[in-house]
């Protein structure tokens, strides 16, 4: 920093370009506040509105609710174990496709990295991925939440642009030892990387359990579906209910029912709905920060050209 | 059969048996490297299945698509499906709502993270822009689901943060989310909220690159704080500028799915629906295969096309390139 004396015309220009700066903050953070607010409020007080920045009639009936109904808790489940089990493969596997891509000297690299690359240039598209799906029985199944989220050539490219950061010397020596691919590997690139594979593992396991596409489109069992898609139905129901003027008697009438019952129980489905957007963000409001330092370089180097 | 070349040509120097050589060292060394290619192979196979096959599969375009038939056996069609959508009105509809959401994206959201990480250079106190860009990281991090929903929440006409102030002050409620005159405000806004912090990284870093003996001279001529952002700061970033606009501009028949899927509403159809929306309803709602695959097929060529071009053009003129 210098040390030079601020002029007025700085210091003016500082102010405005801090407070900018702490709107934006306000404006990025407050949804989430908004919402973790009323999440934690009486369902049928919050329909009254005028909640903004603290509960008004405070409870945890929505989260208890939320942890005892039966398809949020099996969806939590699936987005967990798919979550874990995708981001120990991927990184596994991404790391020993890097390595390979990552190896000088290897005949026909260059046209095993065109084989990738190329992939990332054109796509069969939406619904040759589905008969695909449809043909190798993936349908409907566990294993359509693992499998096609295994590999990314841009994980792939990060991890490699890394290692090749790496010293020769040290695979090198370990090769005039006697030491197999399979020892540097494990034992000198992986040790060596764990700050590039904590990026990728990030990016991996923040996508999977952001994934509502597949849950969707590839999984009608419902207590199959990830947590994601519950939230997307859930939400459309919503938007079916306010896009929707009720005019029919009986419709208003069974609304006047349902009035009733959420007086009593001071959960709705709006509530709910809040409680369990709050539980879904929450693992990840904890983890990327922790990971910032690593994921900002990722991002440097998966922006690097061969 | 070395032997009996050798015999053959005398004439020809010692060429084949070079090659022939050279041939046996190749494979000498391709055996030498068996271990790695053992590293590479899971995921040739596995790009061979999801990533080569589906490609195989845009053949569905050409053919009348049944599932007992099979891809193969499926009768063809020839180019029936892909006059049957350049003659769909709600086609070209389609394609003018997915340009124009992509074109506003990239007016607006682009210049966005330069903006951002602009103003996160001039801040002094360490601690501070820690903050702020750590906080504008999150929600790059969650799903346009959870986005989506804290928009709908926020802009609900059932006692949601914008009509509830709208009440106090005597207003009607609105429901924003179904207003065709509001959806790309409201897209372009929410990518930016999304997008602007994640976005801003790559430019902070390439910030950091620049030599600040470039400032201090510019100083010492008495340049002031915008010409040394316009003159110093702008032209070292144009190198990434230029690479992440090849990267929208070839994008440019993706307007969002996620994003565009999530925010449509049944009244904001005919301004919402995009390329891939309509694929999808197509193709798995309506279960025409082969119809939809031709419109995802045309997708894909044309966006394949674009990123090569604008490549190549920016490479020849600017130096800038991807490849």
């Amino acid at each position: 920093m210098s040390v030079k004396k601020l002029t007025l015309a700085d210091r003016i220009y500082m102010i405005i370009n801090y407070t900018i700066l702490i709107l934006f903050c306000i404006s990025t953070l407050y949804p989430f506040i908004y919402i973790l607010v009323l999440s934690f409020n009486d369902g049928y007080d919050a329909m009254k509105g005028g909640i903004y920045l603290w509960p008004r009639e405070f409870t945890l009936r929505n989260y208890e609710k939320a942890f005892q109904h039966p398809l949020i808790t099996s969806s939590f489940l699936i987005s967990v174990s798919r979550t874990l089990l995708v981001t120990v493969l991927s990184v596994l596997l991404t790391a020993m496709l890097a390595y390979g891509l990552a190896r000088k000297g290897l005949p026909g690299r260059k046209y095993i990295v065109f084989f990738f690359f190329f992939t990332t240039l054109f796509s069969g598209g939406l619904i040759p991925t589905y008969v695909l799906y449809r043909q190798l029985g993936l349908m409907n199944s566990y294993w359509v939440l693992i499998i096609p989220s295994l590999y990314s050539f841009f994980n792939a490219v990060i991890v490699r642009t890394y290692f090749t950061g790496i010293p020769d010397s040290l695979s090198e020596s370990a090769r005039i030892d006697g030491a197999s691919e399979n020892t540097i590997f494990w034992r000198i690139m992986l040790p060596l990387s764990m700050p590039v594979l904590a990026t990728i593992a990030l990016f991996v396991g923040v996508g999977c359990w952001n994934d509502w596409f597949t849950g969707e489109f590839f999984i009608q069992d419902q207590n199959l579906i990830p947590a994601s898609t519950l939230l997307r139905k859930l939400i459309a129901e919503a938007t079916f209910e306010s896009s929707t003027t009720s005019d029919s008697g009986s419709q208003i009438l069974q609304v006047n029912i349902e009035l009733e019952r959420i007086r009593q129980t001071g959960i709705t489905p709006e509530s709910l709905r809040m409680s369990f957007l709050v539980i879904i963000v929450t693992p990840i409001i904890f983890i990327y920060p922790f990971l910032q330092r690593y994921f900002v370089q990722g991002v440097m180097l998966g922006s690097l050209k061969e | 059969m070395m032997g009996k070349v050798k015999n053959n040509v005398s004439g020809v120097a010692e060429s084949p048996p070079v090659a022939a050589r050279n041939r046996k060292k190749a494979i000498q060394r391709i055996w030498y490297f068996r271990h790695v290619y053992l590293f590479i192979l899971p995921a040739i196979i596995w790009y061979l299945i999801f990533a080569y096959y589906p490609m195989y599969g845009v053949l569905l375009a050409f053919k009348d698509f049944k599932y007992n038939l099979g891809i193969l056996g499926s009768p063809w069609a020839g180019l029936k499906y892909f006059k049957a959508f350049l003659a769909d009105s709600s086609f070209y509809e389609t394609i003018r709502n997915t340009l124009s959401i992509s074109v506003l994206k990239l007016l607006f959201g682009f210049p966005a993270p330069i903006v951002l990480a602009l103003m996160l250079n001039e801040v002094v106190h360490t601690k501070f822009k820690r903050v702020v860009q750590t906080i504008s990281y999150l929600p790059h991090f969650v799903s346009w689901v959870v986005v989506v929903t804290l928009l709908q929440k926020i802009l609900s006409p059932n006692a949601g943060f914008v009509n509830d102030l709208r009440m106090q002050l005597g207003m009607e409620p609105i429901f924003f989310m179904g207003m065709p005159s509001l959806f790309y405000p409201l897209v372009v806004i929410s990518d930016i909220w999304k997008g602007v912090g994640w976005g801003s990284i790559i430019y902070l870093a390439a910030l950091t690159n620049i030599d600040p003996t470039l400032y201090e001279a510019a100083e010492i001529d008495g340049a002031g704080r915008w010409s040394k952002i316009f003159k110093i700061t702008l032209p070292c970033l144009a190198p990434t500028i230029g690479i992440l606009l090849i990267l929208s501009l070839s994008g440019i028949l993706n307007a969002g799915f996620d994003q565009i899927y999530l925010m449509q509403t049944p009244s904001t159809l005919h301004v919402s629906e995009i390329l891939d929306t309509y694929v999808l309803k197509k193709g798995i709602r309506q279960g025409q295969f082969s119809y939809a695959t031709a419109i995802g097929l045309f997708k894909s060529v044309i966006s394949m096309i674009l990123i090569v071009t604008v490549n190549n053009i920016s490479r020849k003129y600017t130096e800038i390139s991807l490849w």
